[in-house]
């Protein structure tokens, strides 16, 4: 941080490099680069230090909050892989984001298209898809909670059309636990994606669709063909903030809805590393596996950069 | 472009997702008006009466009135200070062509890349070392940090649309940095600042695991967000009380999506993307 407060050195480099505006570097600029520093400052004290000191805390050994702390190197590593709930978190979280990322960025890719069509009553479609990304995850798993409990909705449902037999405790089976935080996740980010989607579609030039049609695509090869290619940089940039979502957000939904259980059954690793810290009460373990969502976030996020590389 | 019969398996596939997400809020709207015997029965049906008991109940037992009071105070606090340090920080990174500013502007762009979610524990250390732990004011001075990338960034980009000109002239007449930033740049990026308060207000007002946390359970300081899921065991799941409780914690925001509608699908749209 201090490193960043001798300001005047920057404002004495005057490049002759060509300015990216109208360039006139004449104008001497009073009160320059200084006042981003309190910005900087902030975030650096309330984001980038907490993020530091996830790693520092991943190699100590601190079994509780009033416990005596001493360091552990890499002994926190070993306990977390020796660990089998951490290997059920690890599977839990690669099945949800394998799951819910294709459906969901497949889906509101079309669902935008669509959208952006201007088909009737797209107005209203526009409207009602935002509503997810409207809603705060408590109130989202509230909805579920009263949709998926014994006598909810989804059980209602199945009685009134005479499939009684279906009917499950969808949120305490361990085989349909995970399965409803996949869902939660699908229901509510195909809207808000496609909403995304169809703002970048909007902006795509009509005539570009128009001569494909002309050509004799019809609308699927023009959605994949024509479109798809045009945004996909962006179409990238909305899976990596999906991924990000779906690997770090999932504790939220995890944590109000099943507790990760039953048994492990639905424990993600960023439901891990909040309960080992916050009901276990042991941080060095929590904040290892904290490091290994961090890495993998970050391994993640260079596939999908690549994956959407512009090739033409 | 037409749009041909083939098109009808579109059509279908689209609005059954609208039904999905209707029908839960339908479902919730409806349950909120009715006992838990009724909506065992009736799960569909339109609720027979339309009083408030519900509401009232969820309104009593959560304290969801000060838990109301605290969500407004600790988003508009927290908004506001936003601005105040967001503010300052676009205008300098706008107007700078210095190495250091785009460094700067680069840590700042970087953050998208961090996880909120990811410093939970240690934010929570920093809260108990500043003595701030169990306190809506430590919420009011991170929620701002969590926000700088995204506010900074748009911020920027607006700025930058203004010609120079406008500042050298202000210069020839006088005008102090101070007054550049006042009376020239916040005026002409409105939109942005407009851009930046709805999108932080919906975070910070739906803001939940670091409320839980931080703030904790204690109802004279918590959230609505905290205040919501007590809901489920204080009333031994009464499904009427809880999804009543639940639709009023989602009042403010959809008066403010319904009134401004194309704005905060822009805001919205904007933000996640970074611009």
């Amino acid at each position: 941080m201090t490193t960043l407060t001798s300001t005047p050195g920057g404002a004495a480099i005057r490049e002759p490099a060509p300015p990216a505006t109208t360039g006139r570097t004449g104008m001497p600029r009073q009160g320059g680069t200084i006042l981003a520093v309190p910005a900087l400052v902030w975030y650096a004290v309330f984001m980038i230090g907490p993020v530091i000191a996830i790693f520092v805390i991943a190699a100590l050994h601190w079994p509780g909050m009033l416990q005596p702390v001493s360091f552990a190197g890499l002994g926190n590593v070993r306990t977390v892989l020796d660990d089998p709930v951490f290997w059920d978190a690890v599977r839990n979280t690669a099945v949800q984001l394998a799951v819910a990322l294709p459906i969901m960025i497949v889906c509101a890719y079309m669902l935008g298209y669509y959208v952006a069509q201007k088909p009737p009553g797209h107005r209203v479609i526009r409207y009602l898809l935002f509503i997810p990304g409207l809603i705060s995850t408590p109130a989202k798993a509230m909805v579920f909670y009263a949709a998926l409990s014994p006598d909810g909705l989804a059980n209602g449902a199945l009685q009134s059309v005479g499939l009684g037999s279906l009917t499950d405790a969808w949120l305490a089976s361990p085989s349909t636990a995970l399965a409803c935080l996949i869902a939660l996740d699908v229901w509510s980010g195909i809207g808000f994606t496609a909403v995304l989607f169809a703002a970048r579609l909007d902006s795509v030039p009509d005539d570009l669709g128009e001569a494909a049609q002309l050509d004799g695509a019809g609308h699927w090869r023009t959605m994949w063909r024509i479109h798809f290619p045009v945004i996909r940089d962006y179409v990238g940039v909305v899976t990596m903030l999906q991924f990000l979502w779906t690997l770090f957000g999932s504790a939220q939904h995890v944590l109000l809805l099943t507790q990760g259980g039953p048994g492990s059954s639905s424990t993600t690793l960023s439901f891990l590393v909040y309960q080992k810290a916050f009901i276990a009460a042991d941080l060095g373990y929590s904040q290892t596996v904290g490091v290994i969502l961090f890495l993998a976030g970050l391994v993640g996020l260079l596939t999908i950069r690549r994956a959407f590389r512009q090739n033409y | 472009m037409k749009l041909g019969k083939r098109w009808l398996p579109a059509h279908l596939l689209v609005w059954t997702y609208a039904v999905l997400l209707i029908v839960p809020l339908y479902y919730f709207l409806a349950s909120a008006f009715k006992s838990n015997e009724e909506i065992f029965a009736h799960p569909f049906a339109l609720p027979s009466s339309f009083g408030l008991g519900n509401f009232r109940t969820a309104y009593n037992s959560a304290d969801l009135g000060t838990a109301v009071v605290n969500s407004a105070l600790v988003t508009v606090l927290a908004l506001a200070l936003t601005l105040l340090l967001a503010l300052p920080a676009a205008f300098a990174l706008a107007r700078s062509t210095s190495r250091l500013a785009s460094a700067m502007e680069k840590i700042f762009s970087l953050g998208f890349l961090i996880p909120t979610f990811a410093a939970l524990f240690p934010t929570f250390l920093l809260a108990a070392a500043t003595g701030l732990f169990h306190t809506r004011l430590f919420m009011v001075f991170f929620l701002p940090a969590t926000a700088m990338p995204l506010s900074v960034v748009i911020l920027v980009q607006f700025m930058r649309t203004i010609p120079r000109e406008m500042e050298e002239a202000a210069r020839m007449d006088g005008a102090s940095t101070y007054t550049v930033l006042r009376h020239i740049y916040i005026p002409m990026c409105l939109p942005g600042i407009a851009t930046v308060l709805l999108l932080n207000f919906l975070t910070f007002w739906n803001e939940y695991l670091y409320s839980l946390i931080i703030i904790g359970p204690d109802p004279e300081q918590r959230t609505v967000q905290v205040a919501l899921p007590t809901l489920k065991a204080i009333t031994g799941t009464d499904y009427g009380v809880l999804t009543a409780g639940t639709v009023l914690t989602l009042v403010p925001v959809w008066v403010v999506y319904t009134v401004l509608q194309k704005r905060m699908q822009q805001a919205l749209i904007n933000g996640a993307v970074k611009a």
